[in-house]
């Protein structure tokens, strides 16, 4: 039964994140009444509070996701809850895709292609560094794809770094300054860097560029609005099914409210995106909104994350600098097949501010100690630690995927479930990635370094774009095949995951989407 | 049958508990009684904590798990809400029970009577998933959580940082360590 029906919009975005953030920004700029609707509280710069601790509050309290396969147990840590949703503690490592990343299949016969090349999207990707701010050198990383310059220098090198670099040098490779959403000096009315290791916490300063300071006070700007506690449950079409004409949701007392709209755009990260296309099947839509290809939740991937971990013989000061990374290796990320069986990309991140405590923290680095043993470790880590993570590449298959699952969440509809392997050639390319890591760590002087278990980190997929409605669920520009004015925002679009984080993509496919849907204004509100 | 299992463990337990002498619960906590736990819980928490970071127990570690398990999931800074974010409470009883369970098959005992040795072989066996008698929830996945919520009280503070003689740095000081 219904309770509540509010007033139509041109535009309703579910999820007030970095893509329905930025989404809501530009359209109300160009003119859209805009309502986002986000299942979370609303958030203040003053809830980030220093600290791993307190940090927590500021993490998913949605549904929880029923995960199987043997890369799993992201899918909590990735999301955020609340205005900004992950955008308030994410670490603004920013990267393109290479060129290579959009025609896997082509080249090579396994995964995808997109429909859109690099040069498509290079221009968008320019234009959202300026946006966020970007801090690199792109002179120095010359494997990244070619660029405008960054609009910032890179920060300084950090003594972590530093310590890291003999082993990169020994071993031949480059170790570069990162490209970080991160000011190194004062930039767009906001401050620069002070280096104090606390991103993970969020950034109240704004150095790092998250959505409290970026995109909402454009957004509130141009009129967009904003409602918390209000959990999108399923998109209304007409009776002929080929026009959404709004959204149901959920407010923190249980009530349904209905929310008429001439455009629908999820944004609501990868597996509630494809998660709420599933709930909303009706008679025209049987299998889900936007599933004509029967794909609408398959091709999920996320990165193979492995972590590599020292003591250094010189003081590192791990709790200083950024908690993204410090600096970058690029180098040989375009061969996909570096030896026989093993496929892939990978990127090195080097040099993760660490603070003592939480997942990623000086304790969790070796969780096998305990008592005085720990004690001992932590108090040397406190000043020698250092690390690097890399992420490989997971080749897009149907069989990851993400489903309705039987048991219900706590809003009684039917939970995501999310099944993710690794193909064999992925795993043999994350095992080469590991030895590589141990190997630098030996040669920057570390003479017992240590790797972590392999771990999944980003969730892409599951909404695929693609130029066949017969093989995918949205055109390049994220709208569905089978809807007209249902849109997708983030990162369940991309058909490939590349090696690298996934946000500037994300981010340059919301602007290239909103100039989309400016200039078919009059066919799309019709 | 997860679930049935747990019920079994925490009924078995509540009949354990009764007799064992009270642990100290640590400085903070001193005249509180726990929320959710019962007061033979917080100690065996208490205790367990401490053996996996010295200084939980005296930093409150119980009632830091005890508070965060009781609120709104939402508010919660327990590090398992987002590696797990099914129901905190069972878990976490059904993990003392686990370590009650153990204690009573090795050393016909409560786990607040061990000695350091004793105690310190069921730490070990849950840390190499070694236990005999704990099966759920998994002794290595509640290890990995409950060592976390020490570290966050031992390591993870202000003062954590200043035992370790290291710069805090905040933006927005802590209103409180938790
Ligand atoms: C710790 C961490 C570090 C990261 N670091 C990096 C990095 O360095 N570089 C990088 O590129 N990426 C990074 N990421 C990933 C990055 O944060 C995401 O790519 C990005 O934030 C995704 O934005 P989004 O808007 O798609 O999703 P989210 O930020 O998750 O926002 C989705 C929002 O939708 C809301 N929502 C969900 N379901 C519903 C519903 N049914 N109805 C209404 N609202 C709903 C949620 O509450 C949430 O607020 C990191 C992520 C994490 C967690
Ligand atoms: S290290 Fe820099 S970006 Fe991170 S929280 Fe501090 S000021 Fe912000």
């Amino acid at each position: 039964m219904t309770d509540h029906t509010h007033d139509p919009v041109d535009v309703v975005i579910a999820g007030s994140g970095i893509a329905g953030s930025t989404m809501a920004a530009e359209l109300a700029e160009a003119g859209f009444s805009v309502l986002v609707l986000e299942a979370g509280p609303e958030r203040k710069l003053s809830e980030m509070v220093s600290s791993q601790i307190w940090s927590r509050r500021l993490r998913w309290a949605g549904p929880e996701v029923i995960e199987t396969g043997d890369l799993v147990g992201a899918a909590n840590f990735a999301m955020g809850w609340g205005t900004g949703g992950a955008g308030l503690h994410w670490y603004a490592n920013w990267y393109r895709l290479h060129p290579d990343d959009f025609r896997v299949n082509t080249l090579h016969g396994k995964s995808l292609d997109w429909p859109i090349t690099y040069d498509d999207l290079r221009p968008w990707y320019d234009h959202a560094q300026t946006y966020f701010g970007v801090s690199g050198d792109a002179k120095a990383d010359q494997w990244s794809p070619q660029s405008d310059p960054y609009p910032m220098p890179p920060l300084p090198l950090s003594r972590q770094s530093q310590a890291l670099k003999k082993g990169f040098d020994a071993v031949g490779l480059a170790l570069v300054p990162n490209s970080l959403a991160v000011n190194s000096q004062s930039y767009d009315g906001r401050a620069g860097c002070i280096l104090d290791g606390w991103c993970d916490a969020g950034c109240p300063i704004g150095a790092l560029a998250n959505p409290l300071v970026l995109q909402w006070p454009k957004a509130f700007k141009a009129g967009a609005k904003l409602r918390h506690h209000a959990y999108v449950s399923k998109i209304t079409t007409d009776p002929s099914g080929k026009r959404a004409t709004g959204v149901e949701y959920l407010d923190e007392q249980g009530a349904r409210h209905v929310q008429p709209a001439a455009i629908v755009i999820p944004a609501c990260h990868t597996i509630w995106n494809a998660r709420l296309l599933l709930l909303s099947a009706n008679d025209q839509h049987p299998d889900g909104l936007g599933n004509g290809s029967g794909l609408l939740g398959r091709h999920f991937t996320s990165h193979a994350l492995t972590t590599i971990h020292g003591l250094f013989p010189d003081e590192t000061e791990p709790y200083r600098g950024v908690t993204g990374a410090n600096t970058l290796c690029l180098e040989g990320y375009d061969d996909k097949t570096p030896a026989k069986g093993a496929f892939g990309s990978r990127a090195w991140l080097a040099a993760q501010a660490t603070k003592p405590n939480d997942l990623l923290g000086l304790a969790l680095a070796r969780p096998e100690l305990y008592g005085a043993a720990l004690d001992d470790y932590m108090r040397r880590a406190a000043r020698h630690y250092g690390n690097m993570t890399v992420l490989c590449e997971e080749t897009s298959i149907p069989e990851n995927r993400i489903e309705l699952d039987s048991q219900k969440d706590r809003f009684g509809l039917p939970a995501a479930k999310v099944t993710n392997t690794l193909p064999k050639d992925n795993a043999a390319r994350s095992d080469l990635a590991r030895a590589e890591g141990l190997k630098i760590f030996k040669a920057a002087g570390v003479s017992a370094p240590w790797a972590g278990q392999r771990a999944p980190m980003h969730m892409m997929g599951g909404t695929i774009m693609g130029d066949d409605p017969a093989t995918s669920v949205t055109n390049s520009f994220g709208q569905t095949h089978d809807v007209e004015n249902l849109f997708l925002a983030g990162a369940s679009l991309f058909p490939t995951p590349g090696a690298v984080n996934p946000t500037a993509t994300l981010a340059a496919l919301v602007f290239r989407t909103a100039k989309h849907i400016s200039d078919n204004r009059a066919a799309l509100l019709r | 049958m997860r679930r049935r299992r747990f019920i079994a463990n925490i009924l078995r337990t509540a009949a354990l508990l009764g007799t064992v002498p009270r642990v100290v619960l640590g400085q903070s906590q001193e005249g509180d009684r726990p929320m959710s736990l019962t007061d033979p819980e917080a100690e065996t928490l208490s205790k367990w904590c401490d053996l996996l970071a010295p200084g939980a127990a005296r930093a409150g570690v119980a009632r830091y798990v005890d508070q965060n398990i009781s609120g709104r999931f939402g508010e919660s800074m327990l590090l398992l809400r987002y590696l797990d974010s099914g129901a905190m409470l069972p878990f976490y009883r059904g993990g003392i029970a686990g370590i009650e369970q153990e204690s009573q098959h090795r050393f016909a005992m409560g786990f607040a009577r061990l000695d350091p040795q004793q105690s310190g072989e069921i730490v070990a066996a849950a840390a190499r998933s070694k236990t005999e008698a704990w099966t759920t929830p998994d002794p290595n996945f509640f290890y990995f959580i409950s060592r976390s919520d020490a570290v966050d009280m031992v390591y993870g503070t202000e003062a954590g940082f200043a035992q370790l003689d290291i710069p805090y740095l905040a933006h927005i000081d802590p209103p409180k360590p938790w």
